[in-house]
């Protein structure tokens, strides 16, 4: 019985991550769109990237756009004006998000509450005028435009195509997929769980021996890592980088998809992620000021689901499967 | 001697909370400090544990100075404490709270890639400080939704996890029912035999019954220390806190 205090111990890939692949690859078979489905897995990275900050560490970050613009840019200069490896650039888009989240962590996490916040967004207005300005690296508002995307190898023979929809979609299904098993690790792991200590209580925290800026360091710079790496491959993606993806706006998008889907599991923002690029989808069409509905729903969320989606289903899961409320969502 | 402050003092503003404060605290002994509300006891302990800096003196423990050490690198260096106002982590188990203190110590707090539960020796110290606080039975139960009694326990618990060498405990029984701070005074008792222990408490059937030395503050100042039987008769004590002519 006591075990149970503490769940049971998680394999690397178990039959949620076995599930959570499967959904996934139903996404463009279901949809009727080519290139929605690997957005919205791209932002699912994004996402669930943010939510190691504030679902895990209690941390409200407005800075992960810069993450991500870094490592948009980084991947498209690489691919457009060296022809290096994809694969290659997309480590190093890992590396530079990681970079920008230190430097940017570092400095903001000095502070706490609303000016910690502050100054997150802060620093991801200064990354967007910097990317503004530096017209010559960035392509300013223009765009970084023609980043090439070469099908490209990893082992002699072993050829990876992805050029066509549905190839780009797979690997970057692949990369998320291997993103997301190492990042629940992350969150399961002795580290992760002090991370959990500083969400419920940074004092306490630090009365029982964790220095909390250290720990909250770390965990930005893990972010950052897969928001970069997210980056990157939206560049390839999208075979070109718009100014929007460094903009205050994208930072807004990983909350909204967060919040909307759930922060208390890793599964919410994956829901989130789904849910807003298909409602964007839809709603866009139908009227021009679609935002306005997608606030609508957003409010209603944080007023009166603050579990989101995913808190929604657990418990409604829960009330089926044992006729019992209550019943957190935290996988 | 374990803990040893010298002039320790601090102002809020004009306020002086505590004012030199001169205690000596030997290992093995547990040593309360009462005094009315106000007196500045808990402004003392904050400073003991690196919550906040004092204006003046030192803090020595071991003989080595730590006046200025943050807060986590004081639950480092073994002393462990507990908060006046529950300080828990609400929405984990009461087991993950012990054992998320218990961790402190052992390696593998940067370990990033095996799974917390494959980690077992803070795991099987915070079962055993479960057994000591007799609250094995609520080990599953979220911190948030206990008893405020069960929380108190557990407040006490947490500071106990990381096996520390010097307790600071802060009104352990503050707010409880009498039948619940029954059983926290038989607990503290029990603790008290095998620990080296600051405890402030306004609780004087617990005080008399688990003190070696008591230092009475009143406005911010030491007004008498001595065993439990010295300061019973002390006549400045009784004025200033117990109230009425000595018996």
């Amino acid at each position: 019985m006591i075990e149970n205090a503490l769940g049971k111990k998680k394999a690397l890939i178990d039959k949620e991550i076995l599930i959570l692949a499967g959904l996934l690859l139903l996404v463009p078979l279901i949809l009727p769109y080519k290139t929605l489905p690997t957005e919205i897995v791209i932002y699912a990275l994004g996402a669930v990237s943010f939510n190691i900050l504030l679902g895990y560490t209690g941390l409200l970050s407005f800075g992960q756009a810069a993450f991500f613009g870094a490592g948009a840019y980084l991947t498209g200069i690489l691919l457009i004006h060296f022809g290096w490896h994809p694969a290659l650039t997309l480590a190093l888009s890992g590396i530079i998000g990681a970079l920008f989240a230190a430097v940017i962590g570092y400095l903001s996490i000095q502070q706490v509450g609303i000016y910690f916040v502050m100054l997150t967004l802060a620093f991801n207005m200064l990354a967007f005028f910097l990317a503004y300005q530096w017209k010559s690296i960035t392509g300013g508002d223009d765009g970084l435009l023609n980043v090439p995307r070469p099908d490209f190898s990893i082992l002699p023979g072993i050829k990876i195509p992805i050029q066509g929809n549905f190839q780009i979609f797979l690997f970057v299904w692949v990369i998320f997929l291997l993103s997301f098993i190492i990042i629940r690790r992350i969150i399961h792991s002795p580290f992760g769980r002090i991370l959990l200590a500083i969400r419920e209580n940074p004092n306490r925290a630090r009365a029982v021996g964790y220095n909390v800026i250290h720990y909250e360091l770390i965990a930005f710079t893990i972010s950052g890592f897969f928001t970069g790496l997210a980056g990157g491959l939206y560049a390839l993606f999208m075979k070109m980088v718009p100014i929007t993806a460094i903009e205050l706006v994208t930072s807004t998008d990983f909350i909204i998809m967060a919040l909307l889907g759930g922060t208390g599991s890793l599964y919410g923002p994956i829901i989130g992620a789904i849910v807003v690029k298909i409602a964007s989808e839809i709603l866009s069409v139908l009227w021009a000021r679609w935002l306005f509905i997608l606030g609508v729903i957003f409010v209603a969320f944080v007023l009166f689901m603050r579990g989101g989606i995913w808190g929604l289903l657990t418990v409604s899961w829960g009330r089926f499967t044992a006729g019992r409320p209550g019943g957190g969502g935290k996988p | 001697m374990i803990l040893r402050t010298v002039n320790l003092t601090k102002h809020f503003g004009g306020l002086v909370a505590v004012d030199h404060v001169n205690l000596e605290v030997q290992e093995g002994t547990v040593h309360s400090i009462i005094g009315p509300n106000g007196a500045g006891k808990t402004t003392f302990f904050n400073m003991l544990t690196g919550e906040i800096p004092p204006n003046h003196g030192d803090v020595y423990f071991q003989e080595k100075k730590i006046t200025g050490l943050k807060p986590h690198q004081v639950a480092k260096i073994r002393i462990g404490r507990s908060f006046q106002q529950n300080s828990l982590f609400k929405n984990l188990p009461v087991l993950e709270n012990i054992r998320l203190a218990a961790h402190v110590h052992h390696q593998g707090r940067l370990n990033f890639l095996s799974d917390f539960r494959s980690y077992g020796p803070p795991i099987d110290q915070a079962h055993r400080v479960l057994e000591e606080m007799e609250i094995t039975n609520i080990a599953d139960k979220k911190a948030g939704e206990l008893s405020h009694g069960a929380q108190r326990t557990l407040e006490v618990a947490i500071a106990l996890a990381a096996d520390p060498l010097l307790v600071l405990l802060d009104e352990p029984t503050s707010g409880m029912s009498p039948e619940e701070a029954v059983r926290m005074v038989r607990l503290i008792r029990k603790l008290a035999k095998q620990r080296t222990m600051i405890v402030i408490e306004h609780n004087m059937n617990l005080v008399w019954s688990i003190s070696t030395v008591i230092t009475v503050l009143h406005q911010g100042q030491v007004i008498a220390t001595g065993s439990p039987s010295e300061i019973e008769k002390n006549p400045e004590v009784r004025k200033a806190y117990l109230g009425g002519p000595p018996a």
